[in-house]
């Protein structure tokens, strides 16, 4: 069994999760590992910082002399994290909305897909905005934020996996022997909605990651340490493009190998289980 | 229509010469000889029928002749249109054929016509691509093409879009734009089968009337030996990718001399039966082209089979008269074929036909 | 014309909900009059008391929030959309709309238009050679694409062709003629523009490909219409549907992306107009913001639903 599903999801797919493996035990374990601290200028005399990538900086220093290969390990921290947490958030609320919506029907189905069109209306990032701008900027409020944003999206999908199994066989068959809502959703319904949720569940952290990054270039991200989206930012300049492009295209080459790597097995997945294509 | 008059164009006398044609895909499972070495010839103003089940080859030796087939598929043999060799190299551009010379009616105007085109842009195409008409000449054509094809308010039609059209309506459309041009070979390809019982001879009719008007050569594809029995001057019966008999159709009809092509008479319905029940009648299914039997393709459902039919596979040889071809060991009026007649008349067959 | 009545209707519903959500949250979690009058909002020195109830009046921050909300909806279904939040004068927001949303708005036509140009080609080309290696190189640099986060695209494009060729400028001045203001919005519109075309082109290919097998395609053929006009004069129309609909939903997630364009490129569009409003929690203008770009998304799919219909003689309503 798990030699065909090694087969047919191909070696690509291995290399992307490998890749999302190293980044994630680099980003947990960074305390403990033998990195360069990401907050310490090493500024050496007679030069001047930004300096360039070498056997001691990986990935060059930015415009303060501090470690870019260390930032960006501390910056996965904090993306991995809202990228988790986000679409953490979005699987639970959106999920059991669109679970239970697509289970009852009638009313509480035209009110919560109301709800969900409200939120696909809407620009999400300018509502990733006005969040963020009204409360603080604490990892947890971002983190939450794009959570949000993510509800509908999943919701969308969790209600129309559900509909298209709420009418099969097995699920008339456990209500006609006396299994109720709860029951049913829990037992019959939920293990056949969870895997279209899991490729759209990577897919989503990817959106989150980028959308992180999104909310730096508006100068609304975390307010504390490094993020990817922080780290692109302060390269982004013209000058900075200019003299020190390392600065800018250290982050982004892990940002893009990342987020690709997301996308690539969330499609995976979801091809080989034949998922419908919902768009996030 | 003087204007319409390629060079070289055929008036009479022999238009079309196809010697072994042979037509093969290449498919995941292997090679598909969906025709096999099939020759046959059509006089300018000729109807020539072609019948067979279902999967016989029909549809692809038509597309073979006009060259409408998938990259897929490779051709061999010999097509002579007029002067032009269609096959091999220094073929001619076949699609300064299309639409000109030959065209094609195909079997569902349901799906044939384009959905999002207005019919009369539909038909003026060819017309403006082969003929170089001007937007008001064609449309002048176009408007006295729907009336040829008999349809209703012709000026109204030219602007409205295929689905506000009824079945019978559409492939009239059809017809109109393969007439379009005036081409000199027209293929029909099962043209009734996909539309009411009630509206099927109109077609046939209209087909014939137009053949007739135009001195057009007709080749009439379909399952039905009835079907051909009134529109054909002749009849070429095909089973698994080949000729089985070809006659002139009163010949056919009067001495019919392949088994397979009786059990097809016998298998025309009843009239108050819907058409597509027609060909249950010959049990059994037709040859698996993937791995063909050596000896007559029809052997395991042939009731007159004998051992050399399953080893040696017969071919195409003229009758008494020259003109009336069949393939067959044992044919309807052998001495062989009358004993195991009499043997099933006397029940002692078992599994025999009845 | 009963279903474009519904579907009047539900963009009704959709926009006065949208209000509302932003009304509410702008209101309920912000202070307003420390915005306007800064610490002297908390005072309680005489002279303050009196700019904070002056301010009160101005603005109607006494009322309570659903006669605000109503009032506010009344003014800007007419056209006004109140004045900014300023300890300086009261400069109305719509000269801050007028000067910001042509801006925006050629830069999401342009990115868009691109896209479908790009797209377009792209999709027939590959559909034509489906399969085929041009066909799979081309289906790895579109999920390339679709991956690269805006803002990482924004700052490839500008190192390569801003900096590196130098072919285009990186400066927006406002004060440009007309014609090298689009010169200075090509980068960004290109920005916006290929990771759409890539999905655009995904989908339309797909589509054509389906239509490719069609019995009318074989027909068309068999008139003797050329390749070429097979794929553009019968393939293509019957194809668009998908596309069409994912462009006018993919509007409001480029608005969104058009923001960090704006001001990754430095355009003085309502990208940064919004962005500085949030931060000085100026309502008056996030609030027009907001419904200018809500509004714009509903025109969109309106829009793309009348196209469906002059597409396809046989959605005609
Ligand atoms: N594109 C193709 N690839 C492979 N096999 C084909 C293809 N088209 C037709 N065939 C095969 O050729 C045979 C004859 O088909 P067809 O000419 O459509 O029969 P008919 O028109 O007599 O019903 C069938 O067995 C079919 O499977
Ligand atoms: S050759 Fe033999 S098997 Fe074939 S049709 Fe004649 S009698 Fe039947
Ligand atoms: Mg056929």
């Amino acid at each position: 069994m798990s030699d065909t599903i090694t087969k047919r999801l191909g070696p690509l797919f291995w290399l992307a999760v490998g890749w999302l493996a190293i980044v994630s035990l680099l980003a947990l374990f960074a305390p403990w590992l033998p990195i360069k601290d990401p907050d310490s200028y090493f500024l050496v005399r007679g030069e001047r910082p930004p300096y360039s990538p070498s056997g001691t900086h990986w990935f060059g220093t930015d415009q303060d002399a501090r470690d870019m290969f260390a930032r960006i390990i501390y910056g996965a921290r904090v993306s991995l994290v809202i990228g988790f947490v986000a679409i953490a958030f979005g699987m639970v609320v959106g999920g059991t909305a669109g679970i239970v919506a697509g289970y009852l029907r009638g009313r509480t189905d035209k009110v919560v897909s109301f709800i969900f069109i409200v939120f696909l209306s809407f620009p999400s990032l300018v509502l990733a905005i006005l969040i963020t701008a009204l409360l603080d900027r604490g990892l947890v409020t971002i983190a939450l934020t794009l959570g949000v944003l993510a509800v509908a999206p999943v919701g969308r999908l969790a209600r129309a996996t559900t509909l298209a199994y709420a009418d099969r066989e097995f699920v008339t068959a456990a209500r006609a022997i006396g299994a109720g809502d709860r029951r049913i959703i829990v037992r019959e319904l939920l293990p056949n909605v969870v895997i279209p949720m899991g490729a759209l569940a990577l897919l989503g952290m990817a959106v989150a990651i980028v959308a992180e990054g999104g909310l730096a270039f508006l100068g609304l991200s975390v307010e504390k340490g490094p993020t990817w989206g922080k780290l692109i930012l302060i390269g982004a300049g013209s000058r900075e493009l200019e003299k020190s492009p390392w600065i800018a295209f250290g982050p982004i080459i892990v940002l893009f190998l990342t987020v690709l790597a997301l996308n690539y097995a969330g499609d995976r997945i979801r091809s080989y289980y034949d998922v419908r294509e919902i768009g996030l | 229509m003087s204007g319409l008059q390629t060079d070289g164009r055929v008036e009479q006398g022999r238009l079309l010469t196809v010697e072994n044609l042979s037509t093969t895909f290449a498919t995941e499972r292997g090679p598909v000889r969906a025709v096999d070495q099939v020759s046959l010839s059509l006089d300018r103003g000729q109807a020539l029928g072609i019948v067979g089940e279902s999967g016989s080859g029909k549809t692809v030796l038509s597309r073979s002749i006009m060259g409408l087939l998938p990259s897929t598929a490779r051709r061999e043999g010999s097509i002579r249109f007029g002067d032009h060799e269609l096959l091999g190299s220094g073929a001619v551009d076949m699609s300064k054929l299309w639409g000109r010379e030959m065209s094609m009616v195909f079997q569902n105007p349901m799906v044939s016509l384009n959905p999002v085109m207005r019919i009369g842009e539909q038909i003026a195409e060819p017309l403006r691509i082969h003929l170089g008409m001007s937007r008001r000449d064609a449309r002048a054509t176009t408007v006295r093409l729907l009336r040829d094809v008999r349809i209703p308010e012709p000026e109204r039609r030219v602007d409205q879009y295929p689905h506000e059209l009824s079945g019978g309506m559409r492939q009239r459309v059809m017809i109109a734009i393969t007439l379009a041009c005036g081409p000199t070979l027209l293929f029909a390809d099962e043209p009734t089968t996909a539309l009411d019982v009630t509206v099927q001879a109109q077609i046939l009719d209209l087909i014939a009337e137009q053949r007739e008007e135009r001195n057009m050569s007709v080749v009439l594809v379909t399952h039905d030996l009835g079907v051909v029995a009134g529109h054909t001057d002749v009849i070429a019966v095909m089973y698994g990718g080949r000729l089985v008999e070809v006659a002139p159709t009163a010949v056919l009809f009067a001495d019919m001399r392949m088994p397979y092509t009786e059990a097809l008479l016998q298998s025309i319905p009843r009239l108050d039966q819907p058409s597509h029940t027609r060909l249950t009648a010959i049990p059994g299914r037709p040859p698996d082209l993937l791995d063909p039997p050596r000896g007559c393709a029809f052997a395991p459902r042939c009731a007159f089979a004998r051992d050399r039919c399953r080893e040696e596979a017969p071919t195409l040889t003229p009758a008494d008269n020259p003109e009336h071809r069949f393939a067959c060991w044992y044919p309807v009026g052998s001495a062989e074929y009358l004993e195991t007649r009499e043997r099933i008349a006397s029940g002692l067959t078992i599994g025999g036909r009845s | 014309m009963n279903y474009w009545v519904q579907r009047l209707t539900a963009s009704i519903m959709l926009l006065l909900a949208v209000s509302m959500l932003t009304f509410g949250a702008m209101n309920l979690l912000g202070d307003p009059l420390f915005n306007i009058l800064g610490p002297a909002a908390a005072d309680t020195k005489p002279e303050s008391l009196e700019k904070v109830a002056a301010a009160k009046e101005l603005y109607h921050l006494d009322r309570p929030l659903p006669e605000r909300y109503v009032r506010w909806l009344g003014d800007m279904v007419t056209g006004d959309f109140g004045v900014q939040f300023s300890s300086t004068g009261q400069p109305p927001v719509s000269d801050l709309v007028v000067e910001r949303f042509p801006r925006s708005l050629t830069l999401l036509v342009m990115a868009q238009l691109l896209a479908s140009m790009i797209a377009i080609p792209w999709a027939l080309i590959t559909a034509a050679r489906a399969n085929r290696p041009a066909d799979r190189i081309s289906t790895i640099n579109s999920f390339l694409l679709i991956a690269m986060p805006n803002f990482a695209l924004a700052v490839i494009l500008k190192y390569i062709f801003g900096i590196k060729l130098g072919w285009f400028p990186l400066t927006f001045k406002a004060t440009d003629p007309w014609l090298t203001r689009i010169y200075q919005t090509f980068l960004p519109a290109l920005t916006i523009a290929l990771p759409a075309a890539a999905v655009y082109q995904r989908l339309l290919r797909t589509d054509l490909i389906t239509t490719l097998q069609e019995d009318f395609i074989l027909m068309a053929r068999s008139k003797g219409v050329s390749r070429r006009r097979v794929l553009l004069r019968h393939a293509l129309r019957p194809s668009l549907f998908s596309f069409i609909t994912v462009f006018g939903i993919n509007t409001g997630a480029l608005i969104g992306g058009s923001l960090i364009v704006e001001s990754i490129f430095r355009i003085p569009g309502l990208g940064s107009a919004i962005v500085e409003a949030i931060l000085r929690e100026d309502f008056p203008v996030v609030l027009a913001i907001v419904m200018i770009i809500t509004t714009a998304f509903v025109i969109v799919n309106v829009v793309v639903d009348i196209v469906y219909t002059l597409i396809d003689p046989r959605v005609r309503r």
